[in-house]
């Protein structure tokens, strides 16, 4: 680095660049880069602390007993931050990987996908779109699009299946109330023609409008 | 010229040389010692203030159920969180410092003496102001004792007579804390007083420079003897504030990193905490309080603040109507042993 | 200075000040991997205490353990904060250069928590040592336990006993729970205790005579008298003048608050034959919540104020201690505070207490209400404001209606007129002075010490078992087959003028419509009785034996 200046610059030659000028344009840069350093350091620091301290505030909610389900059944849970989740169960081996959790919110504009057991898929009744069991678009806008239901982490401990969810929310029940998610009743949500009747209340308010 | 330069040039029609002249003014020769570029501290810690203010209302919300909580987001959960709300913190304690430090180096050097009285009132206004926001961001935190440090405060201003209780009312927008005074407390801090300020410090600049500072002669370093009486702002000055500013940064985060900026427990209107204390730069005034009755001791500060605001026509009187010349010299000392006695009192008393 | 030496200044303050954020960024990365769990939160010990713990943390890990992971780790207080004692002291000792004591008492937690212990110092809890002088006490000093050291009458083979200590059970057994006298070994044999020591408000001996002959060993710690030492009684009588402990409910050395909040933490003391208070909780429906709920209470919050913190289900100390949102959440260290009847002596007594927090006992109603400063309505208004969060006004009246009823019950039935039976017993020369020589004086302590108060502590927390089964149905017992036996034929032992006086006495109680069906019989009722059963079990349903219940 000592000899770049020198090197570089074309307006002076070696012969020319005496020892003193040198010195000083050493000190100009050694204060540029000092003054970068610090404050764009101070910078990335202040950058680093608007970025969300941590992706998700999530915390493992309890679900289901392991027995409640049996394999090909699926159950809807309603996570505290409001999302509704299908959970289904594939295999009976009792760990994890036993359960696919996945968001029932279409992600083609949110309206709440249901299982439709005899054709093997998710079915979203605004935009007939479909999703395999697995929750990969297979068609309608989100096939197209090739998107996907978002899945959701899952743990066996015991014979107790726990979700790992948001539980933050936009408007807090209150101090007292500590987050916790629900299971939904498995209401006849999955022979309903045309706009699906379980929507759930945030989708009707939110997303009414779109809807219509 | 380049490309850019001239395509600049003629969008902007100044020439660099123009301003050049405009901000190369030159500076006395005085000003080579540090202590006189303490002016220029609180303007560069106003400027870490309005940032990292900026960055701690990303996620501040002002309301009564929130902010205690907000705040302590900042500070536990936020990255780096606790280091700005601590520079913040400590940017502000070393800013009213060196407010009062400045103004100190001013009085005794009888700068505000004519042409500058306005300068000094210019100033007077700045160290409200810069008083004002203290009180203001303190109250944000929700805690115990901001809180009820407002309630005191708002109650010292309600034995204001006449206007007291009118006072209280725009203050608190009620007659007591309420959830709606928060907000207001929020908005001045962040906005009303911070914009007051810079249209303050616009209107301290343009005076001196339309003035010029008040030029001072060290032993040694009178002009006839250097040549010259003055120094080129740019470089030579601006390297000063710079070095300056940097020495400020590494303090304020060695500040930050070993005495963190703490919560104490929040806010609750029904337990009044054993020892209220307002922050340590209100010790004077609220030492004062508790030693006279209510009307007395809001009105004497009140005195004592006029008297302040209007001391260069005071002094300029005493000057010429008396034979103590250095009055003000004696009587500054006399003000700065009171206000460092009253408030060590206050802050080695409990009660 | 030159321009140039000014431009390696800047350059080289901001490489200073990259270090500096590079150090916040260092600090910020422990608190992640602390926060994550990942790293223990870093507790150092302050100053002061950093050789104790170095030292102990070998020694007696436990207890170093216990503190790290408590609050006042955390806040910096160390061990020399709260052992620290003057020279003057008279357990005090030089223990590597700091000036310490062994036991650190209320006052010395004053020194920080003023509030607390000014509370804690007015609660009946830290008047539990005044048992000392009590019948309870008697029993274990005398009756289970002997006034002196006496010699043993044989040999245990392996051991060398010298005397057996009569004091034995009041040590293990009443003291623990209410504290005793602390005591320093003295030179001349006997024992020094804060009434030889008399201290000042300070709690500084005023008789340092008795200082100097504090027996001290090889290392000058003085010697506790292992009779008085280990106590952590709530009672405790300390050398410095001060009463209780609030290792008690704190345990030392973690000082946790969460273990404070929980019933076990009382049921050290309240359980038992005579006051299962403990027992009582968890049958109730308040106990029942707790113990499904549990993980619900948030005993770990900062300040656990009922209605803020958590409604799940009331402990202990939710409803007698902790803060609520209807008192502004402030804990109170006088349990005493929310209690309207006092069940513990044999008639329960309205808990209108004087300036002193001691019970009103005169019966002139215009000086009681001049001596009372909180009143039993006071009281029971606190308490009410607990129930409050859960129930509705109405339901929390009539609770206490069917409390108060029940209270006036015992002490009107049983209480009273036990009293005035084993009275009369006294007055008119039927009974030794002695206590607990005599069949009756076990009968009657049966009667309201245990039997009694269990019927009203059932009452008063909703355990309808004990205000029941465990508590009036042997009431009744213990007086119509015991009491009034005892007490006839000791008046008949008695005879003469005497054992007439005594008759009368408990022939008015039985004569009172209450009690008439004992000797008058109750014919009607048993024909009642028997016409409902017959109609609920038909014809031949009643079985002679009575066992139909």
């Amino acid at each position: 680095m000592a000899e770049t200046p020198n090197r570089d610059d074309e307006t002076h030659t070696t012969e020319t660049l005496d020892r003193r000028e040198f010195v000083s344009r050493a000190s100009g840069m050694a204060m540029v880069a000092g003054l970068v350093g610090g404050y764009g350091a101070f910078g990335a620091v202040a950058g680093r602390y608007l970025y969300p301290a941590r992706p998700d505030d999530g915390t493992w909610q309890f679900v289901a007993d392991l027995n409640q389900l049996r394999v090909g059944d699926s159950l809807r849970y309603r996570a505290p931050a409001g999302e509704t989740v299908n959970i289904t169960r594939t295999a009976s081996t009792g760990v994890a990987d036993d359960f696919i959790a996945l968001s029932s919110a279409c992600p083609h504009l949110g309206c709440q996908v249901h299982w439709q057991g005899p054709q093997d898929r998710y079915f979203c009744p605004c935009h007939n779109g479909t999703f395999d069991a697995a929750g990969v678009g297979t068609g309608g806008p989100p096939g197209d699009a090739a998107q996907s239901l978002p899945r959701y982490p899952l743990r066996v401990d015991g014979n107790l299946l726990f979700i790992l969810v948001p539980t933050m929310r936009l408007a807090d029940a209150g101090p007292e109330e500590q987050p916790a998610g629900e299971v939904l009743d498995p209401a006849d949500c999955s022979s309903a023609a045309g706009h699906d009747p379980c929507l759930s209340p945030l989708a009707h308010k939110d997303r009414g409008s779109d809807l219509a | 010229m380049s490309a850019i330069a001239r395509w600049i040039q003629d969008r902007i029609p100044i020439s660099p040389h123009v301003i050049r002249e405009m901000s190369n003014e030159p500076v006395p020769y005085h000003m080579k010692h540090w202590w006189f570029a303490l002016g220029g501290t609180p303007a560069y810690l106003f400027v870490v203030q309005i940032i990292t203010g900026i960055l701690l209302s990303f996620y501040y919300t002002a309301s009564t159920g929130s902010a205690y909580d907000s705040v302590q987001y900042i500070t536990n959960e936020a990255a780096f969180g606790w280091y700005i709300r601590s520079v913040h913190k400590w940017a502000a304690t070393l800013m009213i410092a060196a407010v009062v430090l400045h103004q100190m180096r001013v009085y005794f050097t009888g700068a505000y003496r004519k042409p500058r009285e306005m300068s000094w009132m210019v100033g007077m206004a700045l160290l409200l102001t810069t008083l004002g926001l203290g009180f203001t961001g303190y109250s944000l935190v929700f805690e115990q004792l901001s809180f009820w440090g407002a309630t005191v405060g708002a109650n010292m201003t309600d034995s204001v007579p006449v206007v007291g209780g009118l006072l209280k009312n725009l203050m608190l927008a009620g007659e007591t804390y309420n959830p709606r005074t928060l907000s207001r407390f929020f908005i001045l801090h962040a906005a009303v007083l911070p914009v007051t300020m810079v249209g303050l410090i616009i209107l301290h600049i343009v005076i001196i420079r339309l003035q010029g500072v008040t030029e001072f002669w060290f032993k040694g370093e009178e002009p006839h003897q250097l040549g010259k009486g003055k120094f080129d702002f740019f470089p030579d000055h601006f390297y000063t504030e710079l070095t300056l500013g940097l020495v400020l940064m590494i303090l304020l985060s060695t500040l930050a990193t070993i005495f963190p900026a703490s919560m104490g427990p929040q806010a609750n209107p029904l337990v009044t905490p054993e020892v209220i204390k307002p922050e340590w730069f209100f010790y004077v005034v609220f030492r004062w309080l508790k030693l006279f009755p209510g009307t007395f001791a809001i009105l004497s500060t009140g005195f004592v603040v006029f008297t302040m605001f209007t001391w260069p026509f005071i002094d300029r009187q005493i000057r010429r109507r008396t034979r103590f010349q250095e009055a003000s010299v004696w009587i500054g000392i006399f003000g700065v042993f009171a206000i460092i006695a009253l408030t060590l009192w206050e802050a080695f008393v409990a009660h | 200075m030159t321009l140039e030496t000014k431009r390696w200044v800047i350059g080289g303050l901001g490489a200073l000040f990259l270090i500096s954020l590079v150090m916040v960024q260092w600090v910020e990365t422990a608190r992640r991997a602390e926060e994550a769990g990942l790293r223990p939160a870093s507790v150092s010990a302050p100053a002061s205490s950093v050789a104790c713990v170095e030292c102990h943390a070998q020694a007696n890990p436990g207890i170093v353990d216990h503190w790290t992971g408590s609050t006042h780790a955390e806040k910096g207080v160390g061990c020399v904060e709260c052992h620290t004692a003057t020279e003057l002291e008279p357990d005090a000792f030089q223990h590597y250069g700091e000036s310490i004591a062994t036991i650190v008492t209320p006052r010395d937690c004053a020194r920080c928590h003023v509030d607390e212990a000014a509370e804690f110092a007015a609660s009946h809890h830290s008047k539990a040592g005044n048992i000392l002088a009590s019948l309870d006490n008697y029993l274990a000093e005398t009756v289970e336990g002997a006034r002196e050291d006496f010699n043993p009458h044989s040999p245990t083979p392996g051991r060398a006993f010298g005397e057996v200590n009569g004091n034995a059970s009041a040590q293990s057994g009443c003291k623990q729970c209410h504290g005793g006298k602390v005591a320093l070994q003295s030179t001349d044999g006997s024992l020094i205790t804060v009434d030889d020591l008399a201290p000042d408000e300070n709690g500084i001996p005023t008789n340092q005579a008795i200082v100097a002959m504090v027996v001290k060993d090889d290392n000058g710690q003085p010697l506790y008298d292992s009779g008085t030492w280990p106590n952590t009684g709530i009672g405790r009588l300390n050398l410095d003048g001060s009463a209780g402990s609030c290792t008690a409910c704190h345990s030392r050395h973690d000082f946790s608050p969460r273990r404070a909040r929980q019933p076990e933490n009382c049921g050290k003391c309240h359980l038992g034959p005579d006051h299962p208070q403990k027992e009582i909780f968890e049958e109730s429906k308040h106990g029942i919540a707790y113990r499904d709920l549990k993980d619900k209470m948030n005993l770990d919050a900062t300040d656990w104020v009922l209605g803020v913190d958590y409604s799940a289900a009331p402990t202990c100390a939710t409803c007698h201690m902790s803060g609520n949102m209807r008192n502004g959440g402030k804990v109170t260290h006088d349990p005493g505070e929310r209690i309207s009847w006092t069940n513990r002596p044999p008639v329960s007594v309205a808990m209108d207490t004087d300036i002193n927090h001691a019970i009103v006992k005169t019966d002139d109603p215009e000086e009681r209400a001049a001596l009372t400063t909180d009143s039993w309505n006071d009281k029971r208004n606190r308490m009410k404001d607990v129930c409050s969060h859960c129930h509705s006004p109405n339901y929390v009246n009539s609770f206490y209606d069917q409390y108060d009823a029940f209270v006036q019950l015992y002490n009107e039935k049983f209480g009273k007129p036990g009293l005035a039976i084993v009275g009369a017993l006294v007055e008119h020369g039927a009974r030794t002075p002695t206590q607990f020589d005599e069949e009756i004086e076990w009968t009657w302590f049966y009667l309201w010490h245990h039997e009694g108060r269990r019927a009203r502590h059932g009452a008063s927390m909703m355990a309808p078992d004990y205000a029941h089964w465990h508590g009036m149905y042997e009431v009744a017992e213990r007086f119509y087959m015991e009491l009034i036996p005892q007490a006839r034929e000791m008046a008949d032992h008695r005879g003469g003028s005497a054992g007439a006086a005594i008759h009368k006495v408990i022939n008015d109680i039985l004569a009172r419509p209450e009690h008439v069906w004992f000797e008058e019989g109750a014919a009607e009722a048993s024909a009642r009785i028997r016409e409902e059963m017959e109609r609920r079990y038909g014809q031949g349903g009643v079985r002679q034996d009575g066992d139909n219940f």
